[in-house]
């Protein structure tokens, strides 16, 4: 039934159809009932979450759009019990609240009060400052492996969650009010924000920029603390206006410095934002054209009542959920939505996702998928139930440019043709043979360090050599800048006998792995043998258009298809399903990574 | 297979078809508005012929460089007034004349002024200076301050350079791809790793995975695109990866190499590419906190690996071939911070170097005693000459104004 249906509109690309949804373009109008249908499921399905299995279109191409539309965007019915919290490894401790900025600021610390981040300072002898340093860099490092395990928990969420909508915007969110850890030092504040924008990312818009702007993760990110009376720091106001809210060249400089003074004494304590009275600057401030005593709320309030501010948010929303190319009226109108609803953002949502020109030519099947997406989705439609520890989630999408937590400035991740390269999509396609068939040299990331400098140390000690000996340079893999930088700067610090920091560096990742639970190692748990199996294909025609429709949100090219289909049929050395039986497995695979490096695999 | 001959077909063909048709596409009323007599149409296919052979490597510094520390103005009191931390001492530097000298760690640079293969273009800024690196970066990408454009100005200079889909025209070697190179016409090849730029597949898949169907006027656009892509991909991975192989250099370009080796090696293999792009990455030249070592540290590098680049070429035989820009988004605000660093700050330096390259100071210096309500500098030359320069100067294509959206006087220094 579902192959059918696939193929009617696959075939249907030049009938009256696909004419009449050209004509759908910029038409915000709903859709009606009679123009539903499983292809149009499936699109809503990858598009408010990450895709799914025939059996997950079949059940929404069963209902009415706005029964599903009920469903996917007022999820808070949805029964998520199966979710796990996150499983903390209970890294922190209190001697690290208030973490230095850096280590000399540690060091600084421990000299002037004879200890620091809850460790003393020997009394005598040599490396007296040792024991301290080796904390700071156990932070730092238990931090960023704690940040990939909450990663990992996301992942697994985006994976198996009843609400995909939630999680999708989360990702959304989390690419627009952008911080990274590697700033941030603080897995907790990483969490702490995930959670703001799976709670509020479907909500209202001013709840959730408000709570973004009071996240102690956005705090340390902007360096709000050194913003305070008398000596505003622009940052934090400039990024709220230009990336946030309004878009660059909507707003003055002028205004950005005024508004940076009703941001002045926001800064947090531990996780929790605090609001400091006297470094705030009460005076008079005028913002966008209005004078007031105001205080950072209220400048986000006016900030909001510009019509700008609901045009640039629903613009980025319908750019990132739909296509890239928006007109400028249907943007208006858009806002006017958003504006109207006081910044709901569900009925913004749902007047896209119904809309004409969510399904119209322009729409469909034309979006690029990120690297997380594509990584989800890819174990979605394979029914998986759980994301696979091999290949590693995190450095697999951050070999194809999105790394979770970690996105590469304020700006957050471009979208759209900015995830391809040539070599990136070559890496799109490794990514599935890393899937399908595990590289058994994988070393876990979190046990092994990727750093060459920490294992020739840690070889070196326990071999008895001495610790300058044994971390003495050795020019190895200096490859790139940022390598070249940090040895250098160990070579300088490396000149003062409180410490040692090579040694620290090495120690803090011994005793991060003691504490920070790994991550299950499991392999994908792929059965296509069973897959062709149970769906009762009988020639191989019939398994490349099965999986071609169960990958594919976009016809294949005949040419395409015809090649796969003798791939297969030289694999096996039959057209026929059941004489292969016992050896399906392998070539399936091979198949399925040939279907994943297409071109057309990379659209959703 | 015989590499050698595989890459000479490869080129000779490319080139040919290339050149016929770049000359009527780019003079046949898509750029002047009105188709050009024959005579001007043979006089702009001359020139793109004559200069065929050139080849552009640009090298970004990113994170705004401390020019001011670079080439230090140490004949000026108002420098060591606002850095009385931070300022070198005239005895540290290697001067070149009564007022300039280089950061003691740039050997490279100096010799190579020396030697007249390196001009200095002083005071590149623009109107409105942002301190935002990514903005600024966006500007200096796309030659357009304070608007918006989707194409960068490379990519734009391939585009007029050769005005039909060419592989491996354009070649920008990073983890992900710089705003500059991005092109209506062509595909840039992006790579980071050449070892890395390949498809894995078994033995069996390769004839399926090496083959990327292209349909003429594909409805889909990003599918369009994304076959280009893989074309792209296909093109150029087993030519940079046989490429990398094969290299071999004696050539020291010392602990950062910029990734200028593996230019080299492409350029060696005969690519037709004749737009690289690199970069010093990940914001190193962020210097606010700490900064004398660390950036003398930085300067050594930037300037080995371009000395070493210039000496890897005269052993291939390249030097005549190529020209080099060395750039940043921004300079770094002139008064010292209280952390042993620099703020963001506007006008900088922009380097050229090469062999056809007429070395010597361009531009006139700015002024330290007359800075804006920032403290920071005045620009004195739009960074958008120093474009127009290579764009005229060296690569042959004279309609600046077309490329840069306005006109922009080149400074001689291909002359």
């Amino acid at each position: 039934m579902w192959k059918i249906l696939v193929m009617v509109c696959a075939l249907g690309g030049s009938s009256f159809a696909y004419a009449a949804e050209n004509n759908w373009a910029n038409d915000l109008a709903p859709i009606g009932a009679q123009d539903w249908n499983a292809e149009r499921a499936a699109h809503l399905l990858e598009r408010a979450g990450f895709g799914g299995t025939p059996e997950d279109v079949q059940r929404l191409a069963a209902m009415s759009p706005d029964a599903v539309l009920k469903k996917l965007v007022d999820f808070q019915g949805a029964d998520n019990n199966h979710l796990l919290p996150f499983d903390e490894s209970g890294v922190h401790d209190p001697g690290l609240e208030a973490f230095p900025e850096s280590r000399p600021a540690t060091t600084t610390l421990a000299k002037q009060q004879g200890a620091a981040l809850g460790v003393k300072v020997k009394p005598k002898g040599n490396r007296k400052m040792q024991p301290v340093v080796n904390k700071f860099f156990y932070w730092l490092r238990a931090s960023r492996l704690e940040t990939d395990r909450i990663a990992y928990w996301w992942a697994n969420r985006m994976l198996t969650t009843e609400r995909p909508l939630e999680e999708k915007m989360a990702l959304f969110w989390h690419g627009h009010f952008a911080n990274n850890e590697e700033k941030v030092r603080d897995y907790r504040k990483m969490q702490r924000q995930l959670a703001l924008f799976q709670a509020k990312g479907t909500g209202n818009f001013r709840e959730l920029l408000i709570g973004a702007a009071q996240d102690p993760a956005m705090l340390a990110f902007l360096d709000a603390g050194v913003n305070v009376k008398g000596a505003p720091n622009e940052n934090f106001a400039r990024e709220i206006m230009e990336l946030f809210t309004m878009g660059v060249g909507n707003y003055s400089e002028k205004d950005i410095r005024e508004a940076a003074r009703a941001f002045t004494g926001w800064n947090y304590e531990g996780v929790e934002f605090k609001q400091i009275t006297e470094k705030h600057d009460d005076g008079v401030k005028t913002v966008l054209g209005r004078s007031g005593a105001f205080d950072g709320v209220q400048t986000i309030d006016i900030i909001l009542q510009q019509p700008v501010t609901a045009e640039f948010v629903a613009g980025k929303i319908y750019r990132y959920l739909v296509r890239q190319d928006l007109s400028d009226a249907t943007k208006k109108q858009l806002a006017a939505v958003l504006r109207d609803n006081n910044y709901e953002l569900a009925p913004l949502l749902k007047t896209i996702f119904l809309s004409k020109d969510f399904y119209s030519t322009p729409s469909m099947a034309t979006r690029i998928k990120s690297p997380v997406e594509l990584a989800v989705s890819t174990y979605k439609k394979l029914g998986l139930n759980e994301v696979p520890g091999v290949p590693d989630f995190n450095d697999a999408t951050e070999a194809l440019g999105q790394r979770l937590f970690r996105p590469p400035t304020v700006a957050g991740w471009a979208q759209g043709k900015s995830w391809i390269t040539p070599g990136l999509l070559l890496e799109r396609g490794n990514f599935a043979r890393d899937m399908l068939f595990p590289n058994i040299n994988f070393l876990p990331p979190d046990r092994y360090p990727d750093d060459e400098t920490i294992r020739i140390v840690s070889a070196k000690i326990d071999q008895g050599v001495d610790i300058t000996t044994a971390t003495k340079p050795e020019g190895k893999g200096m490859g790139g800048g940022g390598e070249a930088m940090m040895s250098m700067s160990n070579a300088m610090v490396d000149r003062d006998e409180d410490f040692n920091t090579r040694y620290a560096s090495f120690r803090g990742w011994q005793m991060a792995t003691e504490k920070v639970k790994p991550i299950s190692r499991r392999t994908a748990q792929i059965d296509l043998a069973g897959l062709v199996k149970t769906q009762k294909l009988a020639t191989t025609t019939q398994v490349v258009d099965y999986l071609l429709a169960r990958f594919l949100r976009i016809a294949a090219d005949s040419a395409d298809r015809t090649r796969l289909i003798e791939f297969l049929n030289g694999e096996l050395g039959t057209d026929k399903v059941s004489e292969a039986e016992t050896y399906l497995e392998e070539p399936l695979r091979l198949l399925l990574h040939l279907i994943m490096s297409l071109p057309e695999y990379q659209l959703g | 297979m015989k590499n050698d001959n595989f890459f000479g077909q490869r080129i000779s063909r490319r080139s040919l078809l290339g050149a016929g048709l770049a000359g009527i596409g780019l003079n046949g009323g898509r750029i002047l508005g009105v188709p050009l007599a024959f005579g001007q149409v043979a006089q702009a296919m001359a020139a793109d012929e004559a200069s065929k052979d050139r080849i552009l490597v640009v090298v970004e510094l990113s994170g705004g460089n401390d020019g001011l520390n670079t080439l230090v103005p140490y004949g000026n009191d108002a420098y060591y007034k606002h850095r009385p931390t931070l300022g070198i001492r005239p005895d540290k530097l290697l001067k070149i004349d009564d007022q300039f000298g280089w950061n003691s760690g740039m050997v490279g640079f100096e010799k190579l002024y020396k030697d007249g293969k390196l001009a200095v273009i002083h005071g590149c800024g623009y109107d409105q200076p942002s301190f935002s690196h990514f903005t600024s970066m966006a500007y200096l990408h796309t030659a357009a301050p304070n608007s918006g454009e989707e194409y960068g100005w490379i990519g734009r200079l391939g585009d007029v350079l050769k005005p039909t889909t060419t592989p491996n025209y354009i070649v920008n070697i990073d983890a992900t791809q710089s705003l500059a190179v991005k092109s209506r016409v062509h595909v840039p090849v992006v790579f980071d790793e050449p070892e890395r730029f390949t498809r894995k597949g078994s033995f069996q898949e390769k004839p399926q995975l090496d083959s990327v169907t292209q349909v003429a006027d594909d409805p889909n656009p990003s599918r369009a695109f994304l076959r280009e892509a893989a074309k792209s991909a296909v093109d150029a991975s087993a030519l940079v990866r046989e490429a990398w192989a094969r290299y071999r250099t004696p050539v020291d370009y010392g602990i950062s190499s910029l990734s200028l080796p593996k230019v080299a090696s492409l350029i060696d293999a005969g690519l037709p590419t004749r737009l690289y792009y690199t970069a010093f990455r990940n914001n190193a030249f962020d210097t606010h906190v700490q900064q004398p070592d660390l950036h003398a540290r930085l300067l050594t590098y930037a300037s080995d690996a371009i000395m070493g680049f210039m000496r890897d070429l005269e052993r291939i035989g390249k030097a005549d071939n190529v020209s080099i820009l060395v750039f940043s988004e921004f300079g770094r605000r002139v008064p010292e911070n209280a952390n042993l660093g620099t703020d963001h700050g506007t006008a900088n330096y922009m380097f050229m170097v090469g062999k056809h390259v007429k070395g010597g100071h361009y531009g006139k210096p700015v002024d330290l005693t007359k800075l804006d309500s920032g403290d920071n500098l005045i620009h004195t030359t739009d960074f958008r000459r120093a474009y127009a320069t290579l764009t005229k100067g060296w690569m042959g294509y004279s309609d600046t104004a077309k490329l840069l959206k306005s006109e922009f006087e080149p400074f001689p220094i291909f002359a």
